[in-house]
């Protein structure tokens, strides 16, 4: 396993070269002079444009460009944006509060929806079933924004349960509802996929053989059925963290938290590649290190699967 | 209670949905503001106004949007300010502005100002910002406000070939501007290179700010938590997040700020603003989104909360006069001009938040005179054929397809699909030439197009006033080889009416020379004129007295909490 997790390191580097360079290679061949637009309607003056150019090295060849941002990123230099502040400086306010979103969410996901699927899964046909199949339709009918909006309306400014807005600190309770509109959806996903799973592994030998052998109904469940049932429900949950780290723009937007989807959202009307080329590489960083940590926990599942 | 609430609601859908309700039942414990009773607001005196992350730093001469300039204007002072209700230029920081012949202008400052670390505001901290911002090595976005004071040309050089060519700037002779002179502690002296009737209503704009010594030692740490000399201080930038000013215990206007602290709270959707707003957690926001302005809901939800006003922003579609296909000529123009039904898209589109305009200049502003496009900016289809005959009889072939160009990532595309309509409609089947609309995806790329006049098709502009005069909406547009006349328009006779109104000495006959001017557009048709921006605001319940200046931001001296 130490070897395959190597291995798969290994892996990572090329992948991270390739993708940073297609990033870098993409923004800044974006049509539009990222400074032109930052005047209104005036034109700016050229000694404004000339120096932000050589600032930035935008005068520079697009090897020489993807050269010092590598070796920028080797050193831990994240550099300036346009405004000149630092941009791991804009990371570290904007991280946390999306890796606690983005947590809170694949938690709610986990737990609703596993559990739900395993209750409609165990007893196919009967009442449960019934509710969690009609109330993820419901859900999957309805588009993230729509749950959003509506919640806000709702709990925030009809009843004045909840603040409509989430603080800048955003702490964990600010977050229950964003967490949740966020989980929503996928939220049905994992019930359904949970419940399918379930319902086609009862019917294997080895659930048979465990009933046969006289255990009880809760230890053929608990570490039978669902230890086997849950490797593809992970292979979602674990992609699903990846993007969650990504920041979730209409969330964050309709509850104004100050998250990673904001700020690349930003940077990205504003042009300002500065911050969009380090923050997109990181979350390629996370996104194969949430891949990766998913390989490896099939292995504790399910102890056929080898890594060699 | 909450969470019987909660089921209630929930009670028609089911066993998910059920634990959503409870748990945001559960989670709002903290954060309920919305009880009765004792404002919350009085007991710190800070109010919270809707806010957006600054492009740039807070350096008068390098601020030009307005998520920055709103913050700007609470800080600085400058020698004149605009009056909230009126738009009229008033002294501020100067105690007088003199001239005999618009040319040498002669400035005295009031005394005993400060800026906010104590130091005095001296007519040297005026000249030495004003140098600052025009030498071209410093590269300040304001750099060509002072093209219009004498030795300019020195101290601002220009590319030969355009930052794109290989050529380098040449460094300027000097860095000083031979135009500005202090004269003592107090009074300093501007010569221009010509008399400029409007001068002194310029320099009410941010550009002409003072910048105190401190900056000079620091100007990078500077544009981030600068020393000030307005009726607010900085205290603190939390990027993309918030920024804090304080009442400015030093300053010395008249009107003295009435609370204590302004937070400005940066939202990335007008949506989230306004839900905060509605439930009293914001108390100011100037953009009310879309969804909320129709059928006049905001107008419910906010009763006498709402704010209606108008701004100086006003809408006009440009022609490309250098190209020959979508140029068109001047009945061309007129026909399109005539064709639009301004009032129905005001009406539908905008529900009346816009109103239609019967000129070149924004209705607010000093010198606006009502109907100078004539009735070529009614709404007459018989009239608009007419002249579509005419147009095609001179010998001008309209393209089968027309496009108005506009940037996707601004809210342009209904109107535009609303007025190419009208205009198709008005036009007819058989006119030959169908107007569409088109979009280009970011702002960046539609104004990169337009500046390097490459552009096919007509395409959407919009003017929001740097000062409330007319001279604004025609200078800098129309006169030949101005810095924003995008359509590359030119007329000998304008330009001469122009330069006899920049140089008349008497006010009100400039105001008409500058009115003669907007007249003669009528000739040539290079913009169509459609409508002017009304300005849509809201408060909380918590405030009072809240005004909105001209150019549609919150006048932080009028804002003031109730008393319980």
């Amino acid at each position: 396993m130490g070897r395959y997790a190597i291995r798969r390191l290994l892996q990572l580097v090329p992948v991270v070269l390739g993708t940073t360079f297609i990033i870098n290679y993409m923004v800044w061949q974006l049509p539009g002079d990222p400074f032109a637009g930052r005047c209104g309607q005036r034109p700016c003056p050229d000694a404004y444009v000339t120096a932000m150019r050589e600032q930035f090295g935008l005068d520079q060849p697009l090897l020489v460009q993807y050269g010092n941002f590598l070796k920028n990123l080797v050193t831990g230099n994240l550099g300036v944006d346009f405004n000149s502040v630092s941009v791991a400086s804009l990371l570290g306010d904007a991280w946390p509060i999306t890796i606690r979103l983005a947590l809170m969410a694949v938690i709610f996901e986990a737990v609703i929806g596993i559990g739900a699927g395993v209750l409609s899964g165990l007893k196919r046909g009967g009442f449960i079933d019934n509710v969690v199949t009609i109330s993820t339709l419901f859900l999957l009918s309805l588009p993230i924004f729509v749950t959003g909006y509506l919640l806000q309306w709702l709990l925030g400014v009809q009843l004045g349960i909840i603040t409509p807005t989430v603080t800048d600190e955003a702490t964990v309770p600010e977050l229950i509802v964003p967490a949740l509109v966020l989980a929503s959806l996928n939220m049905a996903f994992t019930a359904r996929l949970t419940r399918t799973s379930i319902v086609e592994n009862l019917r294997s030998d080895y659930v048979r053989t465990a009933v046969a052998k006289g255990l009880s109904n809760r230890r053929v469940v608990a570490i039978h059925l669902l230890r086997n049932s849950l490797i593809p429900v992970l292979t979602f949950l674990g992609t699903e963290v990846g993007s969650l780290m990504s920041g979730a723009i209409i969330t964050e937007g309709i509850f104004n938290i100050h998250g990673i989807g904001g700020l690349l959202w930003r940077a990205i009307l504003d042009q300002d590649y500065t911050v969009v080329v380090p923050v997109a590489t990181l979350l390629v960083l996370v996104y194969l290190l949430a891949n990766l940590l998913v390989d490896l926990l099939y292995g504790v599942l399910d102890p056929r699967i080898r890594y060699e | 209670m909450r969470v019987t609430k909660g089921a209630k609601i929930a009670t028609g859908t089911a066993l998910l949905a059920l634990g959503v309700a409870a748990c945001g039942g559960g989670g709002g414990g903290g954060g309920s503001s919305s009880g009765g009773g004792d404002n919350p607001r009085a007991a710190t005196g800070t109010v919270f106004i809707r806010g957006c992350e600054p492009q740039t730093g807070f350096v008068p001469g390098n601020i030009n949007e307005t998520c920055g300039g709103t913050i700007n204007d609470f800080v600085y002072s400058k020698l004149v300010k605009y009056n909230s209700d009126t738009a009229a230029p008033e002294l501020d920081q100067a105690e007088s502005i003199e001239t005999t012949d618009n040319k040498v202008w002669t400035i005295k400052l009031k005394s005993g100002l400060k800026w906010t670390d104590g130091t005095p505001v001296t007519a040297k901290n005026y000249v030495d910002a004003w140098n600052y911002t025009a030498y071209s090595p410093n590269a300040q976005l304001g750099s060509s406000w002072f093209a219009d004071i004498k030795g300019f040309d020195k101290v601002n050089t220009e590319d030969p070939d355009g930052p794109d060519g290989p050529k380098e700037a040449p460094k300027p002779e000097t860095d000083k501007l031979s135009g500005l002179e202090v004269v003592d502690d107090l009074t300093f002296k501007v010569t221009l290179n010509n008399p400029i009737a409007v001068f002194r209503t310029k320099l009410g704009y941010s550009t002409f700010s003072a910048l105190p010594d401190a900056f000079f030692k620091d100007p990078k740490g500077f544009a981030q938590k600068p020393v000030t000399n307005g009726p607010f201080k900085f205290v603190q930038w939390d990027h993309n997040s918030q920024i804090i000013v304080e009442a400015n215990p030093d300053y010395a206007g008249p009107e003295k700020p009435k609370v204590k602290k302004i937070v400005y709270k940066m939202y990335k959707d007008d949506n989230a603003a306004y839900a905060d707003l509605v439930s009293n957690n914001l108390d100011f926001t100037e953009l009310i989104p879309p969804s909320a302005l129709a059928g006049d809901k905001w107008k419910t939800d906010l009763g006498d909360r709402a704010i209606d006003g108008q701004q100086g922003v006003i809408q006009t579609v440009t022609f490309p006069l250098y190209d020959k296909e979508f140029g068109g000529n001047a009945d061309f123009r007129k026909a399109v001009s005539m064709a639009i039904d301004r009032q129905t898209i005001t009406d539908k589109i905008f529900n009346k938040g816009r109103s239609p305009i019967n000129g070149w200049v924004s209705p607010i502003v000093e010198g606006f005179k009502d109907g100078a496009c004539g009735e070529l900016c009614t709404y007459d289809p018989a009239k608009a054929k007419e002249y579509l005959a005419k147009a095609k009889a001179a010998g001008y072939t309209p393209p089968a397809e027309f496009p108005i160009w506009s940037n996707a990532d601004g809210t342009h595309k209904e109107w535009i699909e609303a007025t190419v309509n009208s205009i198709n409609q008005a036009f007819g089947a058989d006119a030959g030439v169908k107007f569409v609309h088109k979009d280009m995806p970011t702002f960046a790329e539609l104004r990169d197009t337009i500046t390097q006049h490459k552009i096919k098709g007509a395409f959407r502009t919009g003017w929001q006033m740097d000062y409330p005069h007319i001279e604004n909406f025609m200078n800098p547009l129309y006169k030949t080889g101005a810095s924003s006349n995008d359509g590359l328009y030119s007329n000998k006779a304008l330009d001469a009416k122009l330069h006899e109104a920049d140089t008349a000495t008497d006010p009100a006959q400039s105001n008409a020379l500058y009115q003669e001017a907007e007249a003669m557009l009528q000739q040539d048709m290079p913009a169509i004129p459609l409508w002017s921006y009304g300005l849509q605001a809201g408060t909380s319940k918590w405030v009072t007295g809240v005004k909105v200046t001209p150019f549609g931001e919150l006048d932080p001296l009028s804002i003031a909490i109730k008393e319980a």
